[in-house]
């Protein structure tokens, strides 16, 4: 990279930060000076402060355990049942027709307001959280399974039965390897999908790990700790979002 | 046994769309009928699969309930303060971030990392800052829908073959005119899935919040047939809810011309 | 059936286009790169001029700069003796890729310089209508782009900026993606529309046989920096037939140009594989 150019991209990484430090800065301003009330919005430095305050009084590794405990639970089940259901859709045309339409509507559809449901038939417990999570996750990985499958360059299927290759043979060494990339952009979003409506499932029914938190501390009318627990569990997020994508990229050289 | 060896030889009268249609058809019944099966054994926790005829039942009585549509109404004012709000703030800084690759780097990093994170966690504080009332509920739909809307803006404004822009300028279009004959055009299909997208993530949003506090719209009555077990009343409003949902989103997928794809590039189907 | 067009190395029928000794420079990763290198043309009224070169002799940045979509850099563009700056009523681009407006009719394609000037509706598409014909897209008028093919789609672009009648035509390899019987029937096409309105045109390109086939002078470019090589007058009779295009002259044309062409398009080639195994080693 030129200076210039790693210059410039500097500078724009400069600027970006350098907006929020201000925003910070301007608000702790105006708070102080009582230009905003401070029982809504709590002064930004002592927000800052409560976030290692809570990392050490709440327990916060444990909670965030929990969260990752349902969150794994429900990507297995995601993975199984949804690239399952792929390849079933893939074999059977004729379902694939009927059904893929219902599945991509699925897909777009506000699942998660089912919560109540679920509360009523798992109780308050870890297992409503999963359930919800695993049918949110779902409906992308289906979709790009089917997606990947059916995508399969052709040149590479001529070649398969160029080789005379059994219908078997055809589907483990030819159709899944050039459906895998799909599969984990597949994989990838219905785990997004399924972790923010586990963490927001936490958050509506009190219970689990890092949700609950924020729900805990709201209720306590701890200003600072419940926007500090907010912080965290964003930082989180997006500390998690961006492993995702390194891992995608790590599990992709070739592009 | 493969299925699909069935649909090269059909059997006698069976065009393919009529085998699907039949598909369908028989899948629904036998969910149903299974549902009422379940229903009736009382396997499960009695009304947790109330029987058809009592969601029926309950159905009816929804739909012909003066207070439900008082509530569905608020609702949907809230649902479009959100898509308002959200919607134009996001077309306005997704674009401004499309257009111009310095503020892209500096700001776009923040939107694209914050899009997926779970919005309802910042309830307690719009509840802080806009009341118990409908404020937080519309708040808390814009904040939702304005990251997806912003990138797809963004995206849009990207994608437009640059091509198409040297064109205008080498017809000496005004700024007006490359606004109003060039970007506006190239960008509807973008823009249209970004609202579409927007909207769905605005009612989710708008309705969680409902569910977790409030007193009156869709959400509320659901989290209140939760409260009182009315599990028939409580299948009755997500069914609405649902069809409403899927409902608005074809009906602004289809108002949009629903197969654009061809026309943007020019190549054919 | 011939007409007076001028031919010989300058012309003394009066410039229309001049470009006087342009330099070109980017910045880029590996440092500056100079595109062009003095580059000099002048073009008469009603010529018709090729440039040709190999991949990377910075012929579509001398489009740019001629069209003004390109500024910072040495030298003069000038039309009618008027140095231009930016882009210039009198110049008419057509581009290399596809840039028929996918959400526009062919007319209303066509008609879009006249809306841009403010020509009212009614008008405008009348003389659209004319040019529409003119390349041979009568009864498509109210056809959208998706539903032509990738020829078709040219003569869209090729119509829409006729119809803001430049007095100069610039085109950018307006065939290049284009099969091989498609580009010939198009470049009959050109041909005549340029024998109709007296055109002036500058063409780049690539295919050494249609630059021979349409013009009246072909500039030969050198390899990165960009110059002009050498000129050649096609001193061939118009109407181009098939029968001039199947002659001995028209051969040795071509076997010039490419001999020339060749030298610049394997030192290309050359500096390329250097470029490119610098850069593996260095990885």
């Amino acid at each position: 990279m030129t200076a210039r150019l790693a210059n410039s991209r500097l500078a724009a990484a400069l600027t970006g930060f350098g907006t929020l430090v201000a925003i910070l800065v301007l608000v702790e301003a105006l708070i102080r000076g009582g230009a905003i009330n401070r029982f809504i919005v709590p002064l930004p430095s002592q927000v800052l402060v409560a976030i290692p305050r809570i990392i050490a009084e709440e327990n916060v590794l444990h909670r965030l355990w929990e969260t990752a405990r349902e969150a794994l639970w429900a990507s297995v089940l995601i993975a199984v049942v949804g690239i399952a259901l792929g390849i079933l859709l893939y074999r059977f045309r004729l379902l694939r027709s009927a059904t893929e339409t219902w599945v991509a509507a699925l897909a777009s559809a506000p699942i998660v307001l089912m919560y109540p449901l679920f509360l009523v038939i798992f109780g308050r417990s870890a297992a409503t959280i999963i359930a919800i999570g695993f049918v949110a996750g779902l409906p992308p990985v289906i979709l790009k399974t089917l997606e990947g499958l059916v995508g399969a360059r052709q040149v590479l299927i001529d070649v398969g039965r160029s080789f005379k290759l059994t219908d078997r043979q055809m589907f483990w060494k030819i159709l899944l390897p050039a459906a895998l990339p799909s599969i984990f952009v597949g994989l990838r979003l219905g785990l997004i999908f399924a972790l923010i409506n586990i963490v927001g499932v936490e958050f509506l029914i009190n219970f689990g790990g890092l949700g609950q938190l924020i729900n805990d501390l709201a209720e306590r009318y701890d200003l600072p700790a419940t926007y500090g627990a907010i912080c965290f569990v964003i930082l989180v997020s997006i500390v998690f979002f961006i492993l995702m994508e390194r891992i995608e990229r790590w599990m992709r050289p070739i592009d | 046994m493969d299925a699909t060896d069935r649909l090269v030889m059909p059997r006698a009268g069976w065009s393919t769309p009529q085998r699907v249609r039949a598909l369908r058809i028989g899948i629904v019944v036998t969910i149903l009928v299974a549902w009422e099966a379940v229903a009736a054994s009382g396997l499960l926790f009695r009304d947790v699969v109330p029987s058809l005829v009592a969601i029926g039942r309950a159905l009816g009585r929804l739909l012909t309930d003066a207070a439900f549509y008082w509530n569905l109404g608020v609702t949907g004012a809230e649902i479009g303060g959100a898509v308002l709000i959200g919607g134009v703030s996001g077309l306005a800084v997704g674009l401004a971030l499309g257009a111009n690759r310095f503020l892209a780097r500096a700001y776009e990093p923040f939107i694209y990392y914050l899009g997926p994170t779970p919005k309802i966690i910042f309830f307690p504080i719009m509840i802080m800052w806009f009341g118990v009332g409908s404020g937080s509920k519309v708040a808390m739909g814009a904040l939702s829908c304005f990251f997806p809307i912003a990138i797809s803006a963004a995206a849009g404004m990207r994608e437009i073959d640059r091509v198409l822009i040297r064109v205008g300028t080498s017809f000496r279009a005004s700024p007006w005119q490359m606004v109003t004959k060039i970007y506006l055009p190239a960008l509807r299909r973008p823009l249209v899935n970004g609202i579409r997208l927007g909207l769905g993530i605005a009612i989710i949003g708008t309705l969680l919040a409902e569910t977790k506090l409030s007193n009156r719209g869709i959400g509320y009555l659901i989290i209140q047939s939760y409260s009182t077990f009315d599990m028939p009343k409580m299948y009755a409003l997500l069914i609405v809810l649902f069809v409403l949902a899927i409902g608005a989103n074809a009906l602004i997928g289809r108002f949009a011309g629903a197969d654009t794809s061809s026309l943007d590039r020019g190549r054919p189907r | 059936m011939t007409s007076p067009i001028p031919t010989g190395g300058n012309p003394t029928a009066g410039v229309l286009l001049s470009v006087d000794h342009i330099v070109k420079r980017f910045t880029t990763a590996e440092g500056v790169i100079t595109a062009l290198d003095d580059v000099s043309l002048a073009v008469a009224p009603g010529e018709f001029v090729s440039v040709i070169g190999p991949s990377g002799c910075g012929k579509s940045t001398l489009f740019n700069i001629m069209g003004g979509l390109v500024g910072d850099y040495e030298g003069r563009v000038a039309v009618g003796g008027e140095t231009i700056a930016g882009t210039h009523p009198a110049i008419g681009m057509v581009f290399q890729e596809e840039s028929a407006f996918p959400w526009r009719t062919v007319i209303q394609n066509v008609a879009f310089p006249l809306e841009i000037a403010g020509v009212p509706k009614g008008e405008r598409l009348e003389r659209a209508r004319h040019f529409v014909g003119l390349v041979g897209l009568d009864g498509f008028e109210r056809r959208l782009p998706a539903e032509l093919s990738g020829g078709m789609r040219q003569r869209v672009a090729i119509a829409r900026t006729l119809a803001s009648s430049p007095r100069i035509l610039l085109m950018d390899e307006p065939f290049a993606a284009l099969d091989e019987q498609t580009r010939l029937l198009l470049g009959d096409k050109v041909l005549q529309i340029h024998q109709q309105l007296q055109q002036t045109t500058l063409l780049i390109t690539h295919n050494i046989t249609e630059a021979v086939q349409l013009s009246d002078r072909v500039l030969v470019m050198t390899y990165r920096p960009g110059t002009l090589k050498r000129v050649v007058d096609i001193d061939l009779p118009r109407p181009r037939t098939s029968e001039v295009v199947g002659s001995d002259a028209f051969g040795h044309y071509v076997a010039r140009i490419w001999s020339d062409l060749r030298e610049e398009a394997s030192r290309g080639i050359r500096e390329e594989e250097t470029r490119t195994l610098g850069h593996g080693a260095t990885r």
